[in-house]
């Protein structure tokens, strides 16, 4: 009884499809005509029955023109009926936004897609004109097909997320078609994404991981050096952030997303969000961006080191480079944090609580870390200290008139010096660093002598001046009395 | 002193020489020669002193060509090194800036004292021409000796000063080729400057200073225009040797001693280094003694009727320093030497017109 009843609903809803398929082919004719055509006119109607526009109850005329209802090709195709037939290439995009750009169109089709993608996509990078003249570089169609429309939630689209790699990639993979725009720009983009966390897991079908339009954004995408771009340096921290603060979705990975409030408070966000140094790292510039991965316990110091050179070949020649490998210590981050680096400052070396070498090194006998830690804070201690000491020396010379500018001028090579000092505390050589920082203290020597000498000179001339007035005082009244003589006498 | 022929010494030395250059002549001029000695006589001494401050000039300027190098790359830095690096050179140099203005002054102070005690009338005229000339190259030491430095206030007034001479007509432009080296103040006129500075004008000003001096001699020291009644018993003098020479010598001093105060206590200053493509600074100024001539041709509209203003200021100047340099040719009674209170009004013009007008340079800057 039951088989008996499926039959009769299997049979009722078959016989209901081809009902809908038969009304909707009756409603466009041009279909049913290109339906029974070959080959370049087949394969539109072909593909058309697949396209959300289709199922939309558009017929062909909503871009062609024409009239769709006449099988007579006369009437159907005639200018009289609008027929525009294959629009023009320079133009298509028109026939898209017509209905596109058009809120109350696309609410009629039950849509709740935006309408602003033509207002994005017409200042984009990718609606200037081709090198060939024949249109923008890419339109509606270039990246959503024609004839084979998807949703983009539909995962046979051509923008679905796991699709979309594939589809920028048909052009930006391709040094032949990229240099009739730019020579400059790479074309290994792709390859370097498929390497990356997020292409694997993209290649894997996950459709939650970041793509090209994660980040690039998909009708407004700008050049990276445009300040709208997203991926413009100072954009990038919140595009990262978009995915990487989420936690609902972080959670399915099993990633933190503390990384971007750690990163925004740190040394190198304040310069790039605070003072707009676009040469400050960013998410991209430590992790990679189109082979994006998080660096490891060992690479970290090259990571750093693209940028700090002289730090990292300094550390990796030092005693510590083989202490951090043996016990997985991750190398700059271990004393300086990842994201949340802070401003470096002469407390985070030496023997006082706030130093970071106290975090491994301790007061005890054998420890040479310890000591060569406290010699190395007092020294630039005892620099930055005989420094302003000389600053008060040269101030109170100026203040007295004396001119001490060659000495102030030396006086600004210490600066040169503390800055050398503190890059070779990463060679964690006592020697070493005694070499580098010591001028320091030859220079200070030399100046204060100078500093000192000027004041004196200061005294000396007023005692000059002194003595010597009141000896042309004497003189001046020696000689008034012998002038009151000598007219007395005459 | 052991005696030969009953002479000493020093009497045979004395001999010695008087016999070959008359000596006892120039004792008993110098014994002959007196100075008025009157309630004006005070205003004698400051040709005394203008003439010491000369001396004081020569002698430091001497110690400064040591060091100093007159070319745009090197200047600056020869006159820092002076005042910071060379034994004293601070003192050289702020002595050798600071005599030089107190010269200008003493020498306008000796030119008003002359001029209002009608000094320069018969036969006193040419003296009266040479001591002019010599103020004005007075002045022109000043001119040229202020850019020496190369700093940023000295080029840009030197800019400004010469850029002046464009209003002379016919010969301006010329003229200005000239003081330049070019058509902007460069090196070429750094360079041109210190020649000026240590050849042309020190030989001018020797030869007009001799003549002066030599005018002086002639003539001996000029009577108060009231001693011309007077009986010659009544005229009181006083004997320039040894008593005005010594008085002079302790006005000289008192000189001395100001010039060392002023040298230590407000060392001349350098500035920065003149930059000829930076705009130019604020307060630019000249010389103190330029500044009236400078603040009145500020303060002249830009036309006057249908000439520019400055050219306006520029003819006047001259035509009236002109009549100031000839004032024995116009003072009709300057031959006759009766009193003439016309001369003494010009004169109190004169002064006030150049203090209101420095002050007011200096205040409104």
């Amino acid at each position: 009884m039951l088989k008996i009843l499926n039959k009769i609903v299997l049979l009722f809803l078959s016989a209901a499809f081809s009902l809908v398929v038969f009304a909707q082919s009756s409603a466009d004719e041009c279909l049913n005509c290109h339906q029974e055509l070959d080959d370049e006119l087949l394969m539109p109607a072909k593909n058309y029955v697949n396209d959300i526009h289709y199922k939309k109850n558009i017929t062909c005329a909503g871009c062609h023109g024409g009239d769709a209802t006449t099988d007579d090709d006369e009437i159907s195709m005639s200018k009289e009926k609008g027929f525009i037939g294959v629009p023009d290439k320079t133009i298509r995009y028109e026939v898209c936004i017509n209905c596109h750009s058009d809120e109350q169109t696309m609410k009629r089709y039950g849509s709740n897609l935006q309408v602003d993608q033509y207002k994005k996509l017409k200042n984009s990078v990718h609606f200037q004109p081709s090198y060939n003249n024949q249109g923008p570089i890419a339109d509606c169609i270039t990246c959503h097909s024609v004839h084979n429309i998807k949703s983009v939630n539909d995962p046979l689209s051509r923008v679905y997320p796991t699709k979309v790699v594939e589809l920028c990639g048909s052009c930006h993979s391709s040094a032949k078609f990229m240099k009739n725009y730019t020579s400059s720009l790479p074309v290994d983009q792709v390859i370097k994404y498929k390497t990356s966390k997020h292409g694997m897991l993209n290649s894997k079908g996950d459709p939650n991981v970041a793509e090209c339009a994660s980040c690039h954004g998909n009708h407004d995408i700008y050049s990276i050096n445009d300040t709208r771009s997203n991926v413009y340096a100072t954009n990038i921290p919140k595009v990262c952030a978009k995915c990487h603060s989420d936690s609902k979705l972080m959670s399915k990975y099993g990633l933190p997303t503390d990384q971007y409030e750690s990163w925004v408070s740190s040394v190198h966000g304040v310069a790039l969000l605070e003072k707009d140094d676009i040469s400050a790292p960013s998410c991209n510039d430590c992790h990679g961006n189109h082979g994006a991965v998080p660096p490891g316990v060992e690479s970290i110091s090259k990571v750093c080191g693209s940028c700090h050179v002289l730090n990292m070949e300094l550390f990796e020649k030092s005693p510590h480079k083989k202490a951090f490998d043996e016990n997985d210590f991750p190398e700059c981050e271990t004393c300086h944090n990842n994201h949340k680096i802070r401003y470096v400052t002469d407390d985070m070396v030496g023997t006082q609580e706030s130093a970071v070498c106290m975090d491994c090194h301790s007061n005890e006998k054998d420890d040479k870390g310890y000591f060569v830690a406290g010699r190395m804070k007092l020294l630039i201690d005892s620099l930055k200290y005989e420094d302003k000491e000389t600053k008060e020396i040269l101030k109170d010379a100026t203040q007295k008139g004396m001119d001490v500018s060659d000495a102030e001028f030396l006086l600004k090579d210490v600066r040169q010096v503390l800055i050398q000092s503190r890059t070779t505390i990463h060679t964690f050589n006592l020697d070493i660093f005694k070499e580098s920082i010591n001028p320091g203290f030859e220079t200070i020597s030399k100046v204060k002598e100078e500093g000192i000498a000027a004041v004196d000179d200061y005294y000396f001339r007023r005692l000059g001046l002194g003595i010597s007035t009141i000896i042309v005082t004497f003189l001046v009244i020696g000689l008034y009395f012998k002038i009151r003589k000598l007219e007395k006498k005459s | 002193m052991k005696k030969s022929n009953g002479k000493t010494f020093k009497e045979r030395s004395f001999g010695w020489i008087d016999e070959r250059y008359d000596v006892t002549g120039l004792i008993e001029f110098a014994k002959k020669k007196s100075v008025p000695k009157f309630r004006e006589t005070i205003w004698y001494y400051f040709g005394g002193i203008a003439l010491l401050l000369f001396v004081i000039q020569v002698l430091s300027g001497i110690l400064l060509l040591m060091y100093y190098q007159g070319t745009e790359d090197a200047a600056y830095e020869s006159v820092k090194f002076i005042s910071t690096k060379v034994s004293f050179g601070w003192l050289i140099r702020s002595v050798h800036s600071w005599s030089a203005n107190l010269m200008v002054l003493a020498i306008f102070i000796h030119m008003f004292s002359v001029y209002f005690l009608k000094s320069f009338r018969k036969p006193r005229e040419l003296t009266w021409y040479t001591g002019f000339i010599l103020l004005a190259l007075a002045m022109g030491f000043g001119f040229s000796g202020y850019l020496l430095p190369w700093n940023e206030l000295a080029f840009f007034a030197t800019k400004v000063g010469t850029d002046i001479t464009r209003q002379i007509p016919v010969i301006g432009d010329s003229l200005l080729i000239l003081l330049r080296g070019g058509e902007d103040v460069t090196g070429a006129t750094l360079s041109r400057f210190f020649g000026f500075h240590v050849a042309v004008l020190p030989g001018l000003f020797t030869v007009f200073l001799v003549l002066h001096l030599m005018f002086i001699q002639r003539q001996g020291m000029a009577e108060p225009e009231d001693w011309r009644k007077l009986p010659e018993s009544e005229k009181k003098q006083i004997p320039f040797f040894p008593n005005f020479t010594l008085r002079e010598l302790l006005i000289w001093l008192i000189v001395i001693n100001i010039l060392a105060i002023l040298a230590v206590f407000f060392p001349w200053e350098l500035g920065n280094k003149a930059d000829p493509f930076a705009p130019a600074p604020v307060g630019i100024r000249p010389e103190w003694y330029f500044m009236f001539m400078f603040q009145v041709l500020k303060l002249l509209p830009a036309n006057i009727l249908f000439l520019s203003g400055e050219f306006v200021g520029i003819a006047a100047f001259g035509i009236g320093i002109f009549l100031w340099f000839i004032v024995p040719f116009w003072d009709k009674r300057t031959p006759e030497s009766r009193r003439n209170k016309a001369i003494t009004y010009v004169g109190i013009f004169v002064v006030m017109f150049i203090i209101i007008f420095t002050i007011l340079g200096f205040i409104l800057d």
